[in-house]
């Protein structure tokens, strides 16, 4: 068992949910709120690298984060190295790659919230703000728990990103599916089979942790105020 | 004020002049857009709308207040409580977001006394009746009124659209009277929504009886609903 690849996979997917939550909270707000072209044009975006191979937005990321664009310059400078090739890159790339997994439940999560809560809130006073987070999110919460567990568990099996943006660096940026590549291409297979059974075991989990938590939807906006 | 919602084209005018009003008038007649136009759920096509000395609606100005900065509280036709909050915890949600209040909770406290609310403060809104529900609903939005402005000058206006349909009569007329008692106190005007006759009597206030979008008539509830009155007695065989 690649123990290394383990903690760096973990820390990784760890980081990447907790800033993607960061993001993806006001962004899917904003998306759900209202409609038109940009919020159509920045959907599409954010859906983006669920139908575009991975090894594109590597090579994009790849060339975005190098020495030949200003972008890739500035990070150099704040970092002092380049991005590729580091934790900090794969970050970034986990970022980009899981954003849809992070948005796009939450996005139906609050658009299922019944507007007449948040009018209730309004018409007693309480600011945008407030109304969201004293009432949007408690009743989206199983939506965020969705969006949270996604995230987590597909940047835990991102593959051509990682090895684009990555390569394959110990303790650096070889996480567990890099691992099992490496471990089938030296043919330990019972390396690798144990690495594969315990990348499934964590995406079991992960989704079991979604249908087993029922509790969560029974005070979900969308089953709210009816009269039994 | 003018709008257009759905086959409805509202055209209303009218000022408040008594502490209590009832928008009176049958379903669909536009009532309810009329209240949510001036808690501000609802921009107008064109018009005023004016409160106090504080304008929160004026095509030609171009001004449009939202409706969290209004000074208005509302309860509408469903309850809309909060489903992850108790009882108590949805009737404080209210409290004064202005400028709280330090006798906020006392101030909550008697409310559910007396309207009979308090043995159910611990229980969650899926646990309620209807009626307890539109109890709660009623008794959130006038604590957020009472609790509005500590320093008791300002009142917001507090906006009812027809809270108390689906109780029972008993029930109705008992809130009717605390509802009464409540915003007399604390001098707080009430613009309501109903198209039943019954609670407009009982209620003694001014009317504005609107119908297909115009207002009608304007005045005391006898002058305004005389006719209503007698055609229902006639029916009652009176």
């Amino acid at each position: 068992m690649d123990i290394q690849a383990l903690w760096l996979t973990l820390r990784l997917a760890a980081s990447t949910t907790a800033i993607l939550l960061v993001i993806a909270l006001p962004l899917a707000w904003w998306i759900a709120s209202g409609r038109g072209v940009a919020r159509a044009l920045v959907q599409a975006v954010v859906a983006l690298p669920l139908v575009l191979p991975p090894t594109v937005l590597g090579f994009y990321l790849l060339v975005a984060m190098g020495p030949l664009t200003a972008p890739g310059r500035l990070l150099m400078r704040v970092f002092g190295h380049p991005l590729a090739f580091s934790f900090e890159g794969l970050l970034v790339g986990s970022v980009l790659y899981s954003l849809p997994f992070a948005v796009q439940p939450l996005v139906a999560g609050f658009k299922a919230v019944d507007a007449g809560y948040v009018e209730a809130a309004e018409g007693l006073g309480v600011r945008p703000f407030a109304v969201f987070l004293s009432v949007v999110l408690p009743l989206a919460r199983a939506s965020l728990l969705t969006s949270a567990v996604l995230t987590f568990t597909h940047t835990v099996g991102e593959f051509g990103v990682v090895l684009m943006l990555g390569g394959n660096i110990p303790g650096a940026t070889r996480t567990l599916s890099i691992s099992l590549y490496d471990q089938v291409q030296d043919f330990n297979y019972a390396a690798a089979n144990r690495t594969a059974l315990l990348l499934l075991a964590i995406s079991l989990a992960a989704l079991l942790v979604i249908y087993l938590v029922p509790g969560l939807r029974r005070v979900d906006g969308r089953q709210a105020d009816i009269v039994q | 004020m003018q709008h257009r919602v759905g086959a409805v084209s509202l055209d209303v005018n009218f000022a408040l002049t008594q502490p209590w009003t009832v928008l009176f008038g049958p379903s669909g007649s536009g009532k309810t857009t009329v209240l949510r136009a001036i808690a501000g759920f609802v921009r107008p096509d064109a018009g005023r709308i004016e409160f106090a000395t504080e304008v929160f609606f004026d095509s030609s100005a171009r001004v449009f207040v939202p409706a969290h900065r209004r000074a208005v509280r509302t309860a509408g036709q469903m309850a809309r409580l909060f489903p992850h909050m108790n009882v108590m915890s949805n009737i404080i949600f209210g409290i004064g977001w202005n400028s709280k209040p330090h006798d906020a909770r006392d101030i909550a406290e008697q409310v559910m006394e007396s309207l009979h609310l308090n043995d159910l403060r611990n229980r969650m809104p899926r646990d309620l009746s209807g009626g307890e529900r539109q109890r709660t609903a009623v008794a959130r939005a006038l604590v957020s009124a009472i609790t509005f402005n500590f320093n008791r000058t300002e009142r917001p206006l507090l906006l009812l659209d027809e809270p108390l349909s689906g109780l029972d009569v008993g029930t109705r007329d008992e809130m009717v009277i605390e509802l009464k008692q409540w915003t007399a106190r604390w001098k707080i005007p009430v613009l309501s929504v109903t198209h039943d006759l019954g609670e407009a009597f009982q209620l003694e206030a001014e009317v504005v009886k609107i119908a297909d979008g115009r207002v009608v008539k304007q005045g005391p509830v006898d002058e305004v609903l005389t006719e209503e009155r007698s055609r229902l007695l006639k029916q009652l065989g009176g």
